[in-house]
C-alpha cells in the first residue's frame, strides 16, 4: 500500500514537473564541436564547457524558457561539420547553432546556416570565418583573431621605439594567418618587416632561419608558431646571440611552450587572452571576477589544475546565445515559431552590447561580427617559468 | 660571415649523422629483404617518445606495443601446435619470458633512475624488436611479393604507427633531456655537447655494423642474404630470420638517431616521418645498396638543407626533395655505363 502511495505521489510530481516545464518554451542550442580528431585538444574542453553550461542553467529558474542543448562531434573533418549541422537545423530544429572549433570546418558549414537562415556562433580563429560582414550575415564568433593580437603586439613594439621587426612563423595555414595579420598591422602602425622566415612543424634545426633574422637586424622578432617549435625557433635566436625582445603568438600560450623552452623563454613575450592571465588583473577590470567565477567552477568540476583558452570560448558562445535569447522573449518574441525567432535572434546577437564574457568584453554590430577589442587582449611575459601579466591596460 | 658558414656546417653535419643512422637502415633492409621501408622514420619517432617517458618516470606506451606484438605472434602460430608442439610450446615461452622480461627491465630501470644513456639502452631494448615483430607481419607472410607491393606497406604501417602514436602519446611534444646538458663556444659557435655526441655514437653505430657483418656469423650470413636471397636459401641461411634481424638492426639504429634527436627537437607523434624520407633521399644516392655513397648522399642532404634554410627558409624542403631528380639522374647514366660495360 505504501509503495503504491509513494509510486502516485512520485508520478504526480513527474507530471507536475512536465506541465510546469511546458508553460514555458523550449530554446534549442545545437553544437558540433570536434570531440575527436586532430583538433580535440580544443573540441573537449569546449564540449566540456557546454555541458557544464547546462548544469548551471538546470539550477536557473528564472529564465523564461527551458533549454534542451544538442552537441554532435565532427572529428575535426568538415564534411562530416556540414551534415550534423544540417541535422541539427532540420531534424533538432535548433534555434542556434554553436559550431565549430576549427577555421576549415566552420568555413564548410557558412553555405548550410547561410541557407537556412539560422544564427551561428563560430569558436575558430580565423577572420575570414565572419568577414566580409555583408556575406556572413548569420556568423558572429566569440574567440579572438590574430589581427587583434598581432595589433596589441606591434602596439608594444611602437612603444618601445622599435621601427623594425622579424617575422618567424609556420609555413602551414595558421603561420599564413599571422603573416597576413602581421604585415597588415605593421604598415598601419609604420613598422617595416625586415626579414621572412619560414619553417615547419616537423623541421630538425632551427638555427638556419634564426641566424638570418639576427643578421637582418631587427627591433624585435614576432614569432607565429605553436610548441614545439616556437621554443625551438626562440631557443635558435638565443643561440645565434640575437638578444632583442621576442614576441609571441597565442598559439604559444600553454604550458607545453615553457616546459619546452625552460630558461631560454624567460622574457618572452606572448600575445594572449584574458584567461591566461586573469590572476594578475587589477580588481577593478570587469573581466576578472567573471573569469574568476568560470575558471572555479570549470576546473572543480572537470578537475583540472588551470583552464586553458578554450572551454571560454564555448561558455561564451552558450551565454551569448542564451541572452540573445532572453532579448527575443522579453520583446515578445515566440520561440515556437522557429523562422521568426531565428532571425529575431540573430538580430539580438548583433545587438549584444557590452557582454563580459571568459574571452573578453563583447560589442557586436552590424560590421563586427567579432565584437572585441583591444580591452579583451593581453600581452604575457614569462617569468621564472610562469605567465604573468606584462603590463596592465 | 665566417660564423654564419661555421654555424651552417655545423647543424648540417649534425643533421647529416642523424639522417646517416636513417641511411644505413635504410639500406640494410632493402638490401637484405628487397624492402624499401618508409615507415623507417616512425622507429625514430618510437625510440624518442620512450625515451621521453622512461625518463620522465612514466612506464613507456611502447609496452603495449610490444606485448600486443608478441602476443599476435603466438595467434598467427596457432597452427604450429598440430604439427609440432614441442616446438610451439618452446616458441610461445620464449615470446612470454620476452614479454615478461621487457616489463622486468623496465620496471627495474624506472625504480633505478638510471642515468640517460642507460636509459636508451632499456628504450633500446625496447623498441629494436619491434622492427621484427613488423617484418614478422608484414614481409613474412608474402616472401614473393614486388618491391611496389613492400612500399604499399610500408606506407601503410607508417600511417598505423603514427596513428598507434597519437592514440598512446597523444599530439602534445615532450621535452627529453639530452645526455650532457650545455654546449662549447668554438669561435663564434656555440655548439651543444649533444651534438658530440650525436657524432660519436653514429660513428660507434656504423663501426659496429661494420665489425658484426664482416667478423660474425650471423653478419656474414646478414651479408650473404643481401647478395643473392636464393643462394644464401641453399647454403642453408635461415633467410627469414635473417630479414627479421635486418629489420631489428634497423629499428635499433632508427630508435637511436630519434633518441639523439629528441634533445634537440622535443620528442613527438610525428616527428618520424620527415626524417625518414630526408634519410631516405640520401639512401637513394647509393642506390639504396651502397653504404659509402649513402653517407656521401645524407651529408649533402644534411648540408642543402640548412644552407637552404638559410638563404631561402620557404623553399628548403623543395630544393631537398628536389635533389632527389639529379640522384635518379645520375644513378641511371652510371647503370646504363655499367650495362654497357
Amino acid at each position: 500500500m505504501r509503495v503504491i502511495s509513494v509510486v502516485s505521489a512520485l508520478a504526480a510530481l513527474a507530471m507536475s514537473a512536465t506541465a510546469f516545464a511546458t508553460d514555458k518554451p523550449e530554446l534549442r542550442i545545437g553544437s558540433v564541436v570536434a570531440m575527436t580528431g586532430p583538433a580535440s585538444a580544443l573540441g573537449l574542453p569546449e564540449k566540456n564547457a557546454l555541458e557544464l553550461l547546462q548544469e548551471q542553467i538546470a539550477k536557473d529558474t528564472n529564465l523564461p524558457f527551458t533549454v534542451k542543448f544538442i552537441t554532435y562531434d565532427d572529428a575535426s573533418d568538415p564534411t562530416k561539420a556540414v551534415n550534423n549541422v544540417r541535422k541539427l537545423i532540420t531534424e533538432d530544429q535548433v534555434h542556434v547553432v554553436i559550431c565549430c572549433s576549427t577555421t576549415p570546418t566552420s568555413m564548410a558549414i557558412l553555405e548550410t546556416v547561410t541557407q537556412a537562415k539560422v544564427p551561428n556562433i563560430s569558436l575558430a580563429l580565423g577572420q575570414s570565418v565572419i568577414e566580409p560582414v555583408k556575406d556572413r550575415h548569420w556568423i558572429f564568433k566569440t574567440p579572438s583573431t590574430d589581427q587583434l593580437q598581432v595589433s596589441g603586439l606591434v602596439d608594444d613594439m611602437v612603444k618601445r621605439g622599435i621601427k623594425k621587426v622579424a617575422f618567424l612563423g609556420l609555413e602551414d595555414s595558421f603561420g599564413e594567418g599571422g603573416w597576413i595579420a602581421l604585415q597588415s598591422v605593421a604598415k598601419a602602425k609604420g613598422v617595416e618587416i625586415v626579414a621572412s622566415e619560414r619553417f615547419s612543424r616537423t623541421d630538425t634545426n632551427f638555427t638556419p632561419q634564426a641566424l638570418k633574422v639576427r643578421q637582418s637586424n631587427p627591433g624585435a622578432v614576432y614569432i607565429h608558431a605553436i610548441p614545439p617549435s616556437s621554443a625551438l625557433v626562440h631557443q635558435a635566436l638565443k643561440r645565434v646571440g640575437y638578444s632583442g625582445p621576442i614576441y609571441h603568438s597565442g598559439g604559444s600560450a600553454n604550458n607545453a611552450f615553457i616546459s619546452i623552452g625552460k630558461q631560454d623563454v624567460e622574457g618572452a613575450l606572448l600575445g594572449t587572452t584574458p584567461v591566461l592571465v586573469y590572476t594578475d588583473l587589477p580588481d577593478s577590470n570587469p573581466l576578472k571576477p567573471v573569469i574568476a567565477k568560470f575558471a572555479a567552477l570549470y576546473e572543480k568540476r572537470f578537475n583540472v589544475p588551470k583552464v586553458d583558452i578554450f572551454p571560454g570560448q564555448s561558455w561564451d558562445a552558450g551565454n551569448i546565445a542564451l541572452k540573445a535569447a532572453e532579448e527575443v522573449v522579453k520583446a515578445g518574441g515566440k520561440l515556437d515559431d522557429l523562422d521568426a525567432s531565428r532571425a529575431a535572434l540573430r538580430d539580438k546577437i548583433e545587438g549584444i552590447k557590452e557582454f563580459v564574457g571568459v574571452g573578453g568584453i563583447f560589442n557586436y554590430s552590424p560590421t563586427d561580427h567579432l565584437g572585441l577589442d583591444q580591452r579583451s587582449t593581453f600581452i604575457s611575459v614569462v617569468k621564472n617559468g610562469e605567465f604573468r601579466l606584462y603590463e596592465s591596460k | 660571415m665566417i660564423d654564419t658558414v661555421l654555424f651552417l656546417l655545423v647543424d648540417g653535419l649534425t643533421n647529416g649523422l642523424v639522417y646517416a643512422l636513417l641511411a644505413l637502415s635504410l639500406v640494410l633492409v632493402f638490401t637484405v629483404t628487397r624492402v624499401v621501408n618508409i615507415a623507417q622514420g616512425e622507429y625514430v619517432m618510437l625510440g624518442a617518445l620512450t625515451l621521453a617517458d622512461l625518463l620522465q618516470g612514466r612506464m613507456p606506451g611502447t609496452l603495449y606495443l610490444l606485448i600486443g606484438g608478441l602476443v599476435l605472434c603466438i595467434v598467427l602460430d596457432a597452427g604450429r601446435w598440430r604439427r609440432d608442439w614441442r616446438q610451439a610450446l618452446l616458441y610461445t615461452t620464449g615470446l612470454i619470458v620476452a614479454g615478461v622480461a621487457a616489463l622486468a627491465l623496465t620496471r627495474c630501470a624506472l625504480a633505478l633512475h638510471l642515468p640517460v644513456i642507460g636509459m636508451m639502452l632499456v628504450a633500446l631494448i625496447l623498441v629494436a624488436p619491434l622492427g621484427a615483430l613488423i617484418y614478422r607481419f608484414t614481409v613474412h607472410p608474402i616472401p614473393n611479393a614486388t618491391t611496389i607491393v613492400f612500399v604499399i606497406i610500408s606506407v601503410g604501417v607508417s600511417m598505423s604507427l603514427q596513428g598507434v602514436a597519437l592514440l598512446i602519446w597523444g599530439a602534445n611534444p615532450y621535452p627529453v633531456d639530452p645526455i650532457a646538458a650545455g654546449g662549447l663556444m668554438m669561435g663564434p659557435v656555440f655548439i651543444p655537447y649533444q651534438s658530440f655526441a650525436i657524432l660519436i655514437t653514429a660513428l660507434l653505430a656504423m663501426g659496429g655494423l661494420y665489425v658484426f657483418s664482416e667478423f660474425t656469423l650471423l653478419g656474414k650470413a646478414l651479408q650473404a642474404s643481401a647478395m643473392n636471397r636464393l643462394g644464401a636459401q641453399f647454403c642453408g641461411i635461415p633467410v627469414n630470420m635473417t630479414g627479421a634481424l635486418a629489420f631489428l638492426l634497423a629499428a635499433a639504429f632508427s630508435a637511436v638517431s630519434g633518441m639523439l634527436l629528441a634533445p634537440l627537437i622535443t620528442a613527438n607523434y610525428e616527428m618520424g616521418f620527415m626524417v625518414g624520407l630526408k634519410g631516405f633521399v640520401g639512401g637513394a644516392m647509393g642506390g639504396l645498396i651502397d653504404y659509402p655513397l649513402s653517407l656521401v648522399g645524407v651529408m649533402i642532404v644534411g648540408g642543402l638543407e640548412s644552407t637552404s634554410a638559410y638563404v631561402a627558409s620557404a623553399y628548403r624542403d623543395v630544393l631537398v626533395f628536389s635533389l632527389l631528380i639529379p640522384i635518379l639522374l645520375w644513378r641511371n647514366t652510371r647503370s646504363r655505363v655499367e650495362a654497357r660495360r
